[in-house]
């Protein structure tokens, strides 16, 4: 009994003496933020206008261009852990219906097996790298894939009306050291991936792109499309820096083939 | 109206106002009515003139120095290079491109083909698809003439070159000094290294693929072709741009066009997307005419 008590009080000091150490670190950042953020923020690499510099040449590294949720390996298709929170898509019965069907066709109906432009978020976890070119008012991201092109305006709102883009108008701006671009004005004709996962025009996608370390981006892309889906859902993946020495872009013109 | 069929929309009212120019007996005199930075809009007589004209003017510059090139710009002599030698009586009445020649050297005016490669050049235009007709990739001297912008934007180390028609082919030019890529990697757009000297920007690109074409007029290219391009600032609003090709397979010397790009100067333009595959995908009719693919030069046995 007695034992037990003391190992007890011994549990109460270490936690006591711990919360006071956190304690301190945070004071240490008292009017900043938490000494390990600022060494981490330090450590970014920042534009003249002390915005994280994002610039250089990155890719995914995951399987969700076949499959957004966990999926099992297929002739061609690597097994994949999915980038969804929770796993869980949460469709409308009858949309759950229409990506079963895509599923099943997918193998023609995919627009991408036709070479088209793929949409936001998948043109950001498809299997090739990219560019990420960044000045103050417009950051723009240029694509191996079919030299597609994005434009982030920094400046300026949504176009008015309604407008049908393959990959959107985007627009962007900084919350602290995350990028923030709100993407509306989708055609309803690309999927999320080669397993049918599907929206309408009235796709709605709000990317969050987080530099965690020189060579890393935590991008998150928040979906919401009221005609096929009950509510909102959350892609989240890391992004990697290629650092082969004079990285380049090359081409992947798919059509061409 | 979807912005997609505005963009076929405005691609079909250019050709049609390329016709309408084409077919118009006085277009020679209105081009001939108008200045660029105040020198004549032919290429033999703005080319002399604006690098005159440079050589007193002191541009914008960048952060680290250079000649400050970023913007939109739209290129009004070059038509496209739908005709690089001009337009003549005996062409075709289709065919659109700059009334006079754009090229600089040699001063005729004419570029110095091989005479298998004139031939070629000929029967491009009649009996095969201009690449860019579908949507295949499009790189320099032609994403620097083609109708509407171009967006230069310069970074530490690069420079990018985005394009607006055609499906928004775009350019990657470094500055940083690496080498260009192993000769046995062939591109669309070819491999561009760019390095300043003076006030002039100078591009050189290699490593093409040689199966697209300099314009819709047929003229052509091998995989051998290297471009010397300079971009040199006139005034705040001109850049003058001259190339020089260089492509021993087809030419019996290198050869240099040069026209002006000049800055659009619409208050908040953007460039807007233009997909161009995924919805202009209209070859097989041509194919049933008895046009061919292009496949690359047909060199000599």
């Amino acid at each position: 009994m007695f034992a037990r008590t003391r190992v007890w009080s011994w549990r109460i000091v270490v936690l006591f003496v711990s919360a006071l150490a956190i304690g301190s670190f945070e004071s240490a950042g008292f009017g900043g933020q938490p000494a390990v953020a600022q060494s981490l923020s330090a450590a970014l690499r920042r534009t003249s206008d002390g915005k994280p510099d994002l610039s250089g040449i990155w890719q995914a590294m995951n399987a969700a261009e076949w499959d957004l949720q966990d999926h099992a390996a297929a002739k061609g298709i690597p097994a994949g852990r999915g980038i969804v929170e929770g796993n869980q898509i949460p469709y409308r019965p009858e949309a759950l219906l229409k990506k079963k069907e895509n599923f099943k066709n997918r193998e023609t109906a995919d627009p991408v097996t036709k070479c088209f432009l793929p949409g936001v978020p998948r043109i950001m976890y498809q299997p090739y790298p990219f560019q990420i070119a960044q000045g103050p008012k417009q950051i723009t991201i240029l694509f191996e894939y079919v030299h597609a092109v994005r434009n982030i305006f920094m400046e300026g709102s949504h176009y008015p009306g309604q407008i049908d883009w393959w990959l959107g108008d985007s627009r962007g701006r900084w919350d602290g050291d995350t990028l923030v671009v709100d993407v509306v004005h989708f055609n309803d004709v690309t999927w999320f991936d080669r397993a049918g996962d599907f929206h309408s025009d009235a796709l709605h996608v709000v990317e969050r792109y987080t530099p965690t370390d020189l060579d890393h981006i935590q991008y998150e892309a928040t979906i919401e499309d009221p005609n096929v889906f009950t509510g909102p859902w959350k892609v989240s993946m890391p992004l990697y820096r290629h650092k082969e020495k004079d990285a380049q872009l090359l081409e992947y013109e798919c059509f061409a083939y | 109206m979807t912005r997609r069929s505005l963009g076929s929309t405005m691609r079909a009212a250019t050709i049609l106002l390329a016709l309408a120019w084409a077919s118009a007996p006085a277009a020679g005199q209105m081009a001939r009515a108008r200045t660029i930075a105040g020198c004549p809009p032919t290429a033999a007589a703005f080319h002399p003139c604006a690098l005159e004209k440079a050589k007193a003017f002191n541009p914008p510059r960048t952060p680290d120095g250079h000649p400050d090139l970023q913007g939109l710009w739209e290129a009004p002599m070059a038509s496209g290079l739908g005709n690089i030698e001009g337009r003549r009586a005996a062409d075709d009445e289709y065919q659109t491109g700059s009334p006079t020649s754009l090229v600089v050297d040699p001063p005729a005016g004419v570029i110095p083909y091989q005479p298998w490669a004139r031939t070629q050049r000929r029967e491009n235009a009649a009996k095969y698809v201009d690449p860019y007709t579908h949507c295949l990739p499009i790189s320099a001297p032609r994403i620097m003439a083609s109708p509407r912008t171009r967006q230069i934007a310069m970074y530490s180390g690069h420079l990018t070159v985005v394009n607006e028609s055609g499906g928004h082919p775009f350019r990657v030019i470094y500055l940083d000094g690496r080498p260009h890529l192993s000769a046995d990697l062939k591109l669309w757009r070819g491999d561009a290294r760019g390095h300043w000297e003076d006030k002039t920007l100078v591009v050189d690109t290699t490593n093409f693929n040689g199966l697209s074409w300099f314009g819709s007029g047929g003229d052509f290219f091998s995989d051998a072709l290297h471009l010397t391009e300079r971009l040199t600032m006139v005034d705040a609003n001109t850049i003058d741009y001259a190339v020089t090709v260089d492509d021993p397979k087809v030419a019996t010397r290198p050869w240099t066009i040069a026209f002006a790009l000049e800055r659009n100067q619409e208050k908040g333009y953007e460039q807007m997307e233009e997909g161009c595959f995924e919805s202009d995908r209209d070859t097989a009719d041509l194919l049933l005419t008895g046009f061919q693919m292009y496949a690359g030069p047909r060199f000599p046995k």
